[in-house]
């Protein structure tokens, strides 16, 4: 009997373990998957998001406190094609969740919706950082972000069947805002316009809106410029005249600038990420990166 | 006239080229005739592969409509199915890419350039009275610490397989080589095989990754070589609180040189229990702290020269970083260990055979701080042992060794990428009681090529 009483108690402790209202929990590694799973999710998720707007996705650290999120999460979403290289995996292993190891329903790679460009034939690492997988800067490319927010309708949906229709409904609502936003981006002209950028960022942006990249100020991926080839670079730029320098805030900002001021180009910083100055969200980070580089 | 005289005399010349020619054309027409005959049989056994070939290309082109209607049916299927219940998703591996012939492979070189002032032959004599009798183990000029190769991959979806081969000019070590689980519930994980202890700060940490060229003195006076490799298993626990805390436990045969000795014990005979916890301040800073403690028997040679000791030692450890990174370019780190041994038992001496009851109390510490602006870090290193405690109560009698030993530790290393790191470092050493002080320089390269390791905290 009194044995009964105790199994009983024990019972009721798990089931008050267990919390009633289970939100689907998300762990996003950047800013901008988080705030895409916020628009389909809204009130119904949990997000949370490792990387901050004032971090450079390549060099994070796996941080306790990610270990921490990541053992809590359901799924957990990422940008993929090996961008999180340095620190994804070690916090996927310590997390100690099985949810979101590979191969489950949790782990979710953004990149697998997206049409990737600049795959390279044959590398090694004398070239520099190169991402072995493709251009994983997809963030500014409005065509890949629609399928990567119809992909997390999708796995919401899966995780969480009751919010399916509300999950449906957000994304309608996206769909639609991006549309229209699509259009105004498209009016702004900037079709044939040359730019020197100093990290590989902005490709998506350049093949879907028609402007052209024509030199970096990085001699090669993640490898700062040293004067002989910042040399060069005045020289090159004196004769493909181009329109401005990019850069973002945690990429190239002061290699840049000292650049724009030798050859008296503009000198654009963009946003690199949704959370950086005035960007709410993925629509205005890309409003903010069109109208800068008009 | 002209005309007929020379067509005749070609034609005339024609009729003696092919009379005296004849029998020549004869034979090269022989030969002809073969040579077609052969071709014509060729070009039979030819047509032959074709028509073989189209009969197979028939069926390939029947077995893709077959498959094109499949497909289509699929994807009819699949577009009438809602995308809630699609599950032909994309994964990717943990560690990016394809990986499934090989596993990832990396390989890195550490060498060093050594200079001291101490003679060479001085430097294996130099321990640190009191604590340990084991010496300098660098040359002076150039050394190879190893070519150290890493091995991992999933195994399953269940497990997860590491290895640490270092090949040294003394041959192929292992190092490391373990499982590690990945789909246990409850924020359970088990490693098992042989592996770095998470005993402590540094000695989880590969020599390439340290902060400096050397260890702190703490773990050369109570721990042998690059720290608590063992085999053993470790269960670890990850609670789902509001900070991290991570909890572990491991049973380690017990072989460390200083620690326990080789053979103390038959069996497992060290345990060990940990805690670390973690917190962020702000988006930019994070602390680390946490302890430590590792117990087992031990038989060791290494208490002082010509002696035995058999007993039991405990050893413990409180680990504090912090680490403030406001960006790539820039960072700061400030990182301490506590350590404390205690350790009671026999001390024998091996020449007369004498022996006495033995007991140690003994403990130091390091703080170290590293800054780093772009490419290049500057680090400094303090060094202490016999802080509050220097028990060496030998048959009931106070040993003591004269002044405590310190250290003091100035790196400065430039990275030109992510894998490869240049070092200067110079040691200015005392721990060797009132001998002499140590002056040591090392000029180390390290570099990394192969598959990309995630960085640790």
């Amino acid at each position: 009997m009194k044995m009964k009483k105790y199994l009983f108690a024990v019972l009721i402790v798990l089931l008050a373990a267990t919390p009633a209202l289970a939100q689907v929990k998300v762990v996003a590694t950047l800013p901008f998957i988080g705030s895409l799973a916020k628009e389909i999710g809204k009130d119904r998720i949990d997000v949370v998001t490792l990387i901050k707007p004032s971090q450079d996705p390549h060099f994070a650290e796996a941080k306790p406190s990610m270990i921490l999120a990541a053992r809590k999460a359901d799924i957990i979403m990422y940008n993929g094609l090996d961008l999180e290289i340095g620190y994804l995996p070690r916090i996927i292993e310590s997390s100690s969740n099985p949810k979101i190891q590979p191969g489950k329903i949790g782990n979710f790679d953004c990149s697998q919706f997206v049409s990737v460009i600049e795959k390279p034939v044959a590398i090694d690492r004398s070239m520099g950082d190169v991402h072995p997988l493709g251009n994983p800067h997809y963030v500014f490319s409005p065509a890949n972000i629609l399928k990567v927010a119809e992909g997390m309708t999708g796995i919401l949906s899966e995780l969480d069947p009751a919010n399916a229709a509300y999950f449906k409904g957000n994304m309608q609502a996206f769909r639609a805002r991006f549309i229209e936003k699509e259009k105004q981006w498209r009016q702004m002209s900037l079709r044939g316009k040359k730019f020197i950028a100093y990290h590989k960022l902005f490709e998506y942006l350049a093949r879907e809106f028609g402007f052209q990249i024509v030199g970096y100020v990085e001699p090669k991926p993640g490898i700062p410029p040293s004067a002989g080839y910042l040399a060069e670079l005045v020289e090159s730029m004196k004769r493909s005249r181009p329109d401005a320098i990019l850069a973002s805030e945690v990429n190239g900002e002061r290699e840049s600038e000292a650049l724009g001021q030798k050859t008296g180009t503009r000198v654009v910083i963009l946003p690199h990420d949704v959370g950086n100055a005035g960007v709410k969200d993925w629509f205005s980070l890309m409003d903010k990166v069109v109208e800068s580089l008009k | 006239m002209c005309k007929k005289v020379l067509s005749f005399t070609i034609c005339f010349l024609l009729f003696v080229a092919s009379q005296s020619f004849g029998d020549d054309i004869e034979s090269r027409l022989k030969a002809f005739e073969e040579t077609l005959r052969t071709q014509g049989e060729t070009i039979k056994e030819q047509q032959k592969i074709i028509q073989e070939l189209k009969a197979k290309l028939d069926v390939t082109k029947k077995e893709v409509a077959t498959q094109a209607e499949l497909t289509k049916s699929e994807a009819q299927a699949l577009a009438e199915k809602t995308p809630a219940e699609d599950k032909s998703w994309k994964f990717t591996g943990l560690f990016g890419g394809s990986n499934l012939a090989n596993p990832n492979i990396s390989l890195v070189l550490d060498t060093f350039g050594y200079y001291s002032n101490i003679k060479q032959r001085e430097l294996p004599k130099r321990g640190i009275p009191g604590l340990t009798n084991e010496g300098l183990t660098n040359s002076k000029g150039f050394n190879i610490d190893s070519a150290e190769l890493g091995l991992y991959a999933p195994i399953d979806p269940y497990f997860n397989l590491y290895a640490t081969i270092p090949i040294t000019e003394d041959g192929i070590e292992l190092e490391e080589a373990y499982f590690l689980t990945t789909s246990l519930p409850y924020g359970l994980q088990v490693k098992g095989g042989k592996f770095k202890s998470g005993f402590g700060r540094i000695n989880g940490q590969h020599k390439h990754v340290w902060d400096f060229a050397d260890l702190p003195l703490v773990y050369r006076a109570f721990i042998e070589g690059e720290g608590i490799t063992e085999k053993g298993v470790q269960l670890t626990y990850l609670p789902e609180l509001p900070f991290y805390t991570l909890l572990g436990i491991e049973v380690l045969q017990g072989e460390n040189a200083t620690l326990f000795g080789p053979d103390a014990r038959s069996g497992p005979h060290a345990f060990t229990a940990f805690a670390k916890s973690s917190l962020d301040i702000g988006d930019n800073s994070t602390i680390l702290f946490g302890p430590s403690v590792i117990t087992g028997s031990t038989r060791t040679t290494t208490v002082a020269d010509n002696t035995e000791f058999q007993g039991t030692s405990t050893l413990f450890d409180w680990e504090m970083t912090c680490k403030w990174k406001p960006s790539k370019t820039q960072s700061f780190t400030l990182q301490s260990e506590y350590l404390y041994r205690d350790q009671k038992g026999d001390l024998t001496n091996t020449v007369t055979s004498l022996s006495g009851p033995l007991k140690r109390a003994q403990d130091g510490f390091y703080i170290q701080s590293m800054y780093q602006l772009d490419r290049w870090r500057i680090g400094v290193r303090y060094d202490r042992l016999d802080l509050f405690k220097k028990d060496f109560i030998l048959s009931g009698t106070q040993n003591n060794f004269g002044s405590n030993p310190w250290r003091a530790t100035a790196a400065v290393d430039f990275n030109p990428s992510e894998f490869s790191r240049l070092r200067l470092q110079y040691n200015y050493d005392r721990s060797a009681g009132g001998n002499r002080v140590n002056n040591e320089v090392f000029l180390e390269a390290i570099f990394g090529i192969g598959a990309h390791g995630a960085h640790a905290f």
